[in-house]
C-alpha cells in the first residue's frame, strides 16, 4: 500500500460519524464504530474503496461488560489493507442487523454466531442449526457455558486398573489424587 | 522429467492444459510391470525423532508432575510408588508419571517442559488390545518401552525444544567499589518487572515447599507475585513466617536446592521474591494483613518465653494469636538474636529486621529488654508465674579452637566481634587478622573487619582459613564471592596448629598444616595433616569462628540436674517440650543455627503448648 | 401383509425427490452431508449439513494454556494441518511482540510447502475418485505418502506434526534432511508427468469436470471464494504474496491462474501450484544451510505464560484458501477468544449450495471434491 491510498482511505473513513482508526501495522487499520454505522461504514468500503471481501465476522463474548463484539474483517484486493471493523452490541436481548445485503458471505457467519453466541441477526437468509442440530442446551460459545463441566456431568473417566497399579496399591501406593494434595503440610 | 532442475526460473510451460489424447491413459500401462509396493507386516522402523510412546528415567525422574500440568489431554496421572527414593530435602518424590494412551496425543509437550529430562518419546508406536484388556492403555513408563522390546529413543529434549527458562532474572546490586567501605545492603532486590519474569519460571511443583522446614507456602506467594498481587503473596508468606523480611534475606534457602528448575537450571530465586513481596508493601499494611484473622479470644493462660531471636518471636506470634498473654525476657538491648547481633547489615538491615519485630510486637507480645534470666529473674520463678515456658537461648557463646596460644588477648570469637561491632561498640580494631573457618559466621566477621578496616586503614588485611577445599566450604558461595571481591584472601585445607607470637608476647600470625583428609572412614571428624606443608598466615589477631555453642548457666543448678540432657544438649521430644512439663526448648539451641528451622521450631513449640494449654483448660 | 408401521409414500407428481447425499460418500475427505432435492437426476436445490466432525475447537482453546493449543490446532483440517499450526503461532507472535528467527521463517516455508504438495495430491486423487478413476486416487496417497516421511523425519509426527510453536520451530532439522527433501521433490517432479498421462491430459477427466460447477469471476468475490478456486476464476490472488507473511516475499514463485472457473480449472490450478511449490521447496531447500542461528525465540515458562492483551487477525494461504486466525487475548494465561475461519466453510456451504444446483447427481461429488473442501474445518 502506498500512503497516497492510505491517506485516500482515511480520508473516505472520515465520513463516518465517530469513527476511531487505528493502524496496527501497514496492512491491518482497526476501526472502532457504534453499531448504528457499521451498515454505512461497509457500505461505503464496498461501494467506493473495493473492499469486496468479507473474510470473516468474528463474535466475542464480553461478558463482563454484558457484551458481544462483532469484528467484520474487510479486504480490498485493490488497497491491500484489511479492516477490522469491531462493534458492540449488547448480550440481551441479542439482537443486530445482517449485512448479508451488502456481503453474501456474511451468511454463514451470521448463522454461525447465532448458532454458537445466540446473537440473533435480522435480515440474515437463514439462521437455522448447522453444526449443533441435535444440541438443546445453550449456545455453547458463550462465556457462562461451562463446556468441560458439561463433560464432567456427561461422560465418565475411564476406570483403569492394570495389574502394576494393582501392586503398587497393595505396597501403599496409588494414584496421586492432585499434585497439591501430594504437599507436605507444615 | 517435466520440471526444472534450475531453482527460480519459471517452469517451462507443460502441455497438460492441452486436451490429451484419447490413448493418453495407455501410456501408464509401463506400470503394469512395475512391482506392487507391499508393507511388511512387521511395524516399519520410525524415524529417529519419532513421537512414540513414552520413556521415563527414573533415576532423573524427581516426580515434580510438571508433565501433568501441561499435557493438554489429561492424559498423565501422577502415580506414588513406595520403595522409590523421597527425598524432600533434594526435591525428590516417590512420583511418578502414568500415561492413558486413550487420551496422549503424543504431542510432546511433556518431554519439553521436564525439569529432569528423564522424560522422551520412543519409536516405538504400535499397541492394540481388545475391550477386556483396555488397562494395557494406561502405562506407567519407564526406559524400557510399551512393551519392554528396546525400540530406542526417539523425540527428546534439545537445545531448541526445551520450554523451561533455566536463567534467572537480573538484579541489581553494589559493584564492590561501592561497598568495601559501608555496611549498606549489597542487594537491591528485584523491580516488579524484574520479580514477575522470575516468578513466571516457576512450575508450581512445591518441592520447595516440602523441603522448607517451616513449609512455607512458596508456590502461592510466586504465583500471586506474578499475578501482580504483593499483598496475596505477603499473606502466603504470613502463613508459615513472621520473620519474612529475615528469610527473605538470610534464608539457607534449601527451596532452592530442592527447586525442579535447579536440575538442569538456576533454581528460582526464591528468596528474592520473597523479599520482593515484602519490600513492595508498606508496613503498616503488613500489619494489617497479618491481623485479617481478627482479635483471638483471650485464654487467659500465660506463656513466658526467654530469648527474642527468631524462634522465641515465632513462638510468640503463635502464641499470641491463640489468645496467651505472652511475655519474652531478652538479655540484650534489642530482639533479633543471632539476625540482630550475628549478621552484619550490610546483609540484613537493622530496620528491616526491626519491622518483622514490630509486627510481631504490635500484636501485643510485650519483650522485657535488658532482662537476663537467671540474674534478674530465675527459672524458678517463671515457672511458678507462667503456664509454660520456652526456652529458645540461641547458640551465643563461641566455640574455641584451644590451640597453642589461643588464649592470648588478640585471639578472639566471630560472635563476640559480630556483636560489639553490631551494637556498635568500641574495640581494638585489627590490622590484620586471620579468620579460622569457612562458614557464613566466617564470611561475616571477615567482611565485616574487612570494611572497617578499609575505612580506617585503607587497605584490607584479612584471610580465612578453612579445613574444607573451598568447594565445599560451609558458606554461601555467593559469600564467598563476594568476600574474594572484597580484598580477603582464602587459604583452603589449612587446620589451624597453633598462635604464633613473637618475643614481646605480640601475636604475629596462625601457623596452619595442609589439610589430608576430614573426616575418617567412618565418616566422623578426624582431620589428617600433612606436617610437611606448614604455613604461618601474618596477622595480629586471630578470629575463630568455627561454631557455637548455648550459654545454659541460666538454668541454675537444680534445674539443670533435673533436666535429662543428649550429647550437651536439652533433650526434647519431637514438639520440643524438655523433660520438664512445663517448659519447652527451641531455636539454634536445639536445631543448630539456621533462621529458618529456628522459625519452624517455634511453630512446633508453639503448636505443642497450645495443644497442651487446651487441655488444661478442658480440664478445669 | 404390510407391516403395521407401514406409511405410504407420497411421490412428488413432478418427480422431485430427496436425496441425503452422505454424510458418508466420495465427495469429500470426512463427513459431510448435502441434502439434494432432485427433479429427475438435475439438483434442483441443495442444503449443506454440517456437523458430523463438530468437536468445539474454539471454545476448547480458550480452556487452555496458549501453547497446549499447538497440540490442538493442527487438528482442525487433517489433509493439511501444517498451515494451521504457523496461522497459529503466528497470530500469538503478533500479540506478543516475539520476532521469529529466520531460520525458524526458512523452515516453516519448507514445512508449509510441503504440506501443500501434500494436500494437493490428495486432493487430486480424491477428485479422480470422484470420477471413477480410481489409480489417480492411490498414486496421490501413495506419493502423499513420501513427504508424510519427510515430516516424520522432521517433526517426529507424520500427519499431526505439532512443529510449529510461538517463537519458531520446535526442533532443528536432522541431519542430512534436505538432501531427502531433494530426492522426494525430484521423484514429485518426475511423477507429474506420469499424473499428467494418467490423469490431467485424460479424456474422461475433462469431459467429467469441464463445465460443471462454473463460477465466474464476479461471483467468486461476491461469494467469498478464495485460495485456488478463485484462482480459477482468473483472479491472481494469494495470501502469501499479496498479504505476505513469514519470507515469502523473498522467494520466486509464480501464482497461477485459469479462466474458466470449473471444476477442470480448479483441479488444474492445484496442478500447477504442484509445480509452484516444488520450486519454492527447491528454493528454500538451496538457501536454509547458508541461514544459521537458532530456530526458536524462546518464550516464558508456559505453564505461566501471559500473552499481551490486544487482537490478531492473521491470515495464511492454505492449500484450501485464505485461512485467518482471530485472536483475541486479554492478558491471561490462556486464549479469551479464538475464532478460525477455514476456507472450506465458505467453499463447502454457500457456495456448494449454489454450484450444486443444476448439475447431475453423478455430478455433485465431483463439484464438492473440485472445491477441495474440509469438513473437520467447517466444523471446528
Amino acid at each position: 500500500m502506498n500512503s497516497a491510498q492510505s491517506q485516500s482511505l482515511n480520508v473516505l473513513l472520515q465520513e463516518i460519524e465517530g469513527i476511531q482508526l487505528t493502524h496496527q501495522n501497514q496492512r491491518r487499520l482497526r476501526a472502532d464504530i457504534s453499531a448504528d454505522a457499521l451498515p454505512a461504514l461497509l457500505a461505503l468500503l464496498r461501494g467506493r474503496a473495493g473492499y469486496v471481501h468479507l473474510s470473516a465476522i468474528s463474535c466475542v463474548d464480553w461478558i463482563e461488560d454484558d457484551q458481544f463484539e462483532l469484528v467484520y474483517h474487510l479486504w480490498s484486493y485493490e488497497t491491500s489493507i484489511l479492516i477490522s471493523a469491531h462493534i458492540r452490541v449488547a448480550r440481551d436481548p441479542g439482537i443486530y442487523l445482517s449485512v448479508f445485503d451488502i456481503y453474501t458471505p456474511a451468511a454463514f457467519f451470521e448463522r454461525d454466531i447465532h448458532e454458537m453466541f445466540g446473537l440473533y441477526f435480522e435480515g440474515s437468509p437463514d439462521m437455522s442449526k448447522f453444526i449443533l442440530t441435535e444440541w438443546d442446551g445453550p449456545p455453547p460459545m458463550r462465556k457462562d457455558f461451562d463446556s468441560e463441566q458439561w463433560v464432567m456431568d456427561n461422560f465418565t473417566w475411564q476406570d483403569y486398573h492394570p495389574d502394576w497399579l494393582k501392586q503398587i496399591e497393595q505396597q501403599g501406593g496409588g494414584v496421586v489424587k492432585s499434585a497439591d494434595s501430594s504437599r507436605k503440610s507444615s | 522429467m517435466s520440471s526444472p532442475k534450475t531453482i527460480g526460473n519459471k517452469a517451462p510451460v507443460l502441455d497438460y492444459k492441452s486436451a490429451g489424447s484419447l490413448l493418453n491413459p495407455l501410456k501408464n500401462l509401463q506400470f503394469l510391470g512395475r512391482k506392487a509396493i507391499t508393507e511388511p507386516l512387521q511395524p516399519r522402523l520410525a524415524s529417529l525423532n519419532y513421537r512414540g510412546f513414552h520413556l521415563n528415567d527414573w533415576e532423573a525422574c524427581v516426580g515434580c508432575a510438571s508433565c501433568q500440568k501441561i499435557c493438554d489431554n489429561a492424559a498423565i496421572t501422577m502415580v506414588e510408588i513406595p520403595g522409590l527414593k523421597n527425598d524432600p530435602v533434594k526435591g525428590i518424590r516417590n512420583h511418578r508419571p502414568a500415561i492413558d494412551y486413550g487420551r496422549c496425543c503424543w504431542c510432546a509437550l511433556c518431554v519439553d517442559i521436564c525439569p529432569s529430562a528423564s522424560l522422551s518419546l520412543s519409536r516405538e508406536y504400535v499397541h492394540t488390545c481388545d475391550q477386556e484388556h483396555i488397562d494395557s492403555y494406561f502405562i506407567l513408563p519407564d526406559p524400557n518401552g510399551m512393551h519392554k522390546k528396546h525400540f530406542g529413543q526417539g523425540w527428546q529434549k534439545t537445545e531448541h525444544s526445551d520450554l523451561l527458562s533455566l536463567t534467572r532474572s537480573a538484579m541489581a546490586e553494589l559493584e564492590p567499589a561501592n561497598r568495601d567501605t559501608n555496611f549498606n545492603e549489597i542487594v537491591h532486590g528485584f523491580t516488579p518487572e524484574q520479580a514477575v519474569v522470575e516468578a513466571s519460571r516457576c512450575i508450581q511443583c512445591g518441592m520447595c515447599h516440602d523441603s522448607c522446614p517451616t513449609h512455607m507456602h512458596a508456590p502461592e506467594y510466586i504465583r500471586a507475585i506474578w499475578n501482580g498481587d504483593v499483598e496475596e503473596a505477603v499473606r502466603q508468606i504470613y502463613r508459615t513466617n513472621p520473620f519474612a523480611h529475615v528469610c527473605g534475606r538470610v534464608c539457607t534457602r534449601r527451596c532452592e536446592t530442592a527447586c525442579s528448575v535447579g536440575i538442569r537450571g538456576e533454581p528460582i530465586a526464591i528468596r528474592w521474591l520473597k523479599r520482593y513481596a515484602m519490600d513492595q508493601v508498606s508496613h503498616d499494611r503488613i500489619k494489617q494483613i497479618v491481623k485479617e484473622d481478627g482479635k483471638p479470644k483471650a485464654s487467659g493462660h500465660k506463656v513466658a518465653i526467654i530469648g527474642a531471636g527468631p524462634a522465641g518471636l515465632t513462638a510468640a506470634f503463635d502464641l499470641i494469636r491463640s489468645g496467651h498473654k505472652v511475655d519474652v525476657f531478652e538479655a540484650l538491648p534489642h530482639a533479633g538474636g543471632m539476625t540482630r547481633y550475628g549478621i552484619p547489615d550490610y546483609r540484613l538491615p537493622f530496620d528491616t529486621l526491626q519491622q518483622d519485630i514490630d509486627v510481631i510486637t504490635s500484636l501485643g507480645v510485650k519483650i522485657h529488654y535488658n532482662c537476663r534470666i537467671g540474674t534478674d529473674k530465675t527459672m524458678a520463678q517463671l515457672q511458678k508465674k507462667y503456664d509454660a515456658v520456652v526456652l529458645a537461648i540461641g547458640l551465643s557463646k563461641g566455640r574455641q579452637t584451644r590451640i597453642p596460644n589461643s588464649e592470648h588477648r588478640h585471639v578472639y570469637r566471630a560472635v563476640d566481634l559480630l556483636q560489639k561491632i553490631s551494637s556498635g561498640e568500641e574495640f581494638e580494631l585489627p590490622q590484620s587478622a586471620v579468620v579460622i573457618g569457612g562458614g557464613n559466621v566466617a564470611m561475616d566477621i571477615a567482611r565485616s573487619l574487612a570494611r572497617l578496616q578499609k575505612q580506617q586503614f585503607g587497605e584490607v588485611k584479612i584471610t580465612v582459613t578453612a579445613l574444607e577445599q573451598q568447594q565445599h566450604f560451609m558458606a554461601d558461595p555467593d559469600e564467598i564471592k563476594e568476600a574474594l571481591e572484597e580484598g580477603i584472601i582464602i587459604r583452603d585445607s589449612c587446620g589451624p596448629q597453633g598462635c604464633e607470637i613473637d618475643k614481646s608476647g605480640k601475636l604475629i600470625g596462625l601457623k596452619t598444616w595442609k589439610v589430608v583428609s576430614i573426616f575418617d572412614e567412618e565418616h566422623r571428624f578426624s582431620p589428617r595433616y600433612d606436617e610437611t606443608e606448614e604455613t604461618i598466615h601474618a596477622g595480629d589477631s586471630v578470629i575463630e569462628a568455627i561454631g557455637q555453642f548455648a550459654d545454659t548457666t541460666l538454668l541454675g543448678e537444680q534445674l539443670t540436674e533435673k533436666l535429662e540432657w543428649n550429647r550437651g544438649r536439652i533433650k526434647i521430644d519431637p514438639n520440643g517440650r524438655t523433660s520438664e512439663p512445663w517448659l519447652w526448648s527451641a531455636g539454634d539451641c536445639v536445631s543448630g543455627p539456621d533462621v529458618v528451622h529456628a522459625v519452624a521450631d517455634g511453630h512446633r513449640v508453639a503448636a505443642s503448648i497450645q495443644q497442651q494449654l487446651t487441655i488444661k483448660t478442658n480440664k478445669s | 401383509m404390510r407391516p403395521e408401521n407401514y406409511q405410504a409414500v407420497n411421490h412428488p407428481p413432478s418427480h422431485e425427490y430427496e436425496l441425503n447425499f452422505g454424510p458418508n460418500h466420495p465427495g469429500i475427505e470426512g463427513n459431510y452431508a448435502l441434502k439434494v432435492k432432485l427433479q429427475g437426476d438435475i439438483v434442483i436445490e441443495a442444503r449443506a449439513d454440517g456437523g458430523y466432525l463438530h468437536r468445539g475447537f474454539e471454545k476448547l482453546m480458550e480452556n487452555r494454556l496458549w501453547i497446549q493449543n499447538i497440540a490442538l490446532v493442527p487438528r482442525i483440517c487433517v489433509p493439511d494441518p501444517v498451515p494451521m499450526e504457523v496461522c497459529y503461532s503466528l497470530a500469538v507472535e503478533d500479540l506478543d511482540d516475539i520476532k521469529v528467527p529466520e531460520r525458524a521463517q526458512w523452515l516453516r516455508v519448507l514445512q508449509l510447502e510441503l504440506s501443500r504438495i501434500a494436500a494437493h495430491l490428495f486432493t487430486f486423487g480424491g477428485h479422480a475418485a470422484t470420477t471413477g478413476m480410481y489409480t489417480p486416487m492411490y498414486w496421490g496417497v501413495t506419493d502423499r505418502d513420501l513427504i508424510l516421511d519427510l515430516f516424520e523425519e522432521l517433526t517426529g509426527g507424520r500427519v499431526y506434526s505439532i512443529y510449529n510453536l510461538p517463537g519458531g520451530v520446535r526442533q532443528d532439522m536432522p541431519e542430512g534432511f534436505l538432501q531427502r527433501v531433494t530426492q522426494t521433490m525430484d521423484y514429485i517432479d518426475g511423477r507429474l508427468k506420469d499424473y499428467d498421462n494418467l490423469f490431467f491430459t485424460n479424456q474422461i477427466f475433462i469431459r467429467r469436470s469441464k463445465g460443471v460447477g462454473v463460477i465466474n469471476q464476479q461471483q467468486a468475490l461476491e461469494w467469498g471464494v478464495t485460495g485456488p478456486n478463485l484462482r480459477a476464476c482468473g483472479l491472481a490472488f494469494d495470501v502469501r504474496r499479496d498479504d505476505s507473511y513469514l519470507i515469502y516475499d523473498q522467494l520466486d514463485f509464480d501464482i497461477p491462474t485459469e479462466d474458466a472457473g470449473d471444476a477442470w480449472a480448479r483441479t488444474l490450478v492445484r496442478r500447477m501450484e504442484l509445480v509452484e511449490s516444488i520450486r519454492i521447496v527447491r528454493q528454500v531447500v538451496q538457501a536454509l544451510p547458508d541461514i544459521k542461528g537458532p530456530v526458536r525465540t524462546p518464550i516464558p515458562n508456559p505453564l505461566a505464560w501471559r500473552v499481551k492483551a490486544g487482537d490478531s487477525y492473521t491470515r495464511v494461504e492454505s492449500s484450501k484458501g485464505e485461512l485467518a486466525y482471530y485472536i483475541v487475548s486479554n492478558g491471561e494465561e490462556k486464549p479469551y477468544r479464538v475464532h478460525i475461519r477455514g476456507p472450506s466453510s465458505m467453499h463447502a456451504v454457500q457456495v456448494l449450495e449454489k454450484l450444486s444446483v443444476g448439475c447431475r447427481l453423478e455430478d455433485v461429488a465431483q463439484t464438492m471434491f473440485s472445491l477441495d473442501a474440509c469438513p473437520p474445518e467447517v466444523d471446528r
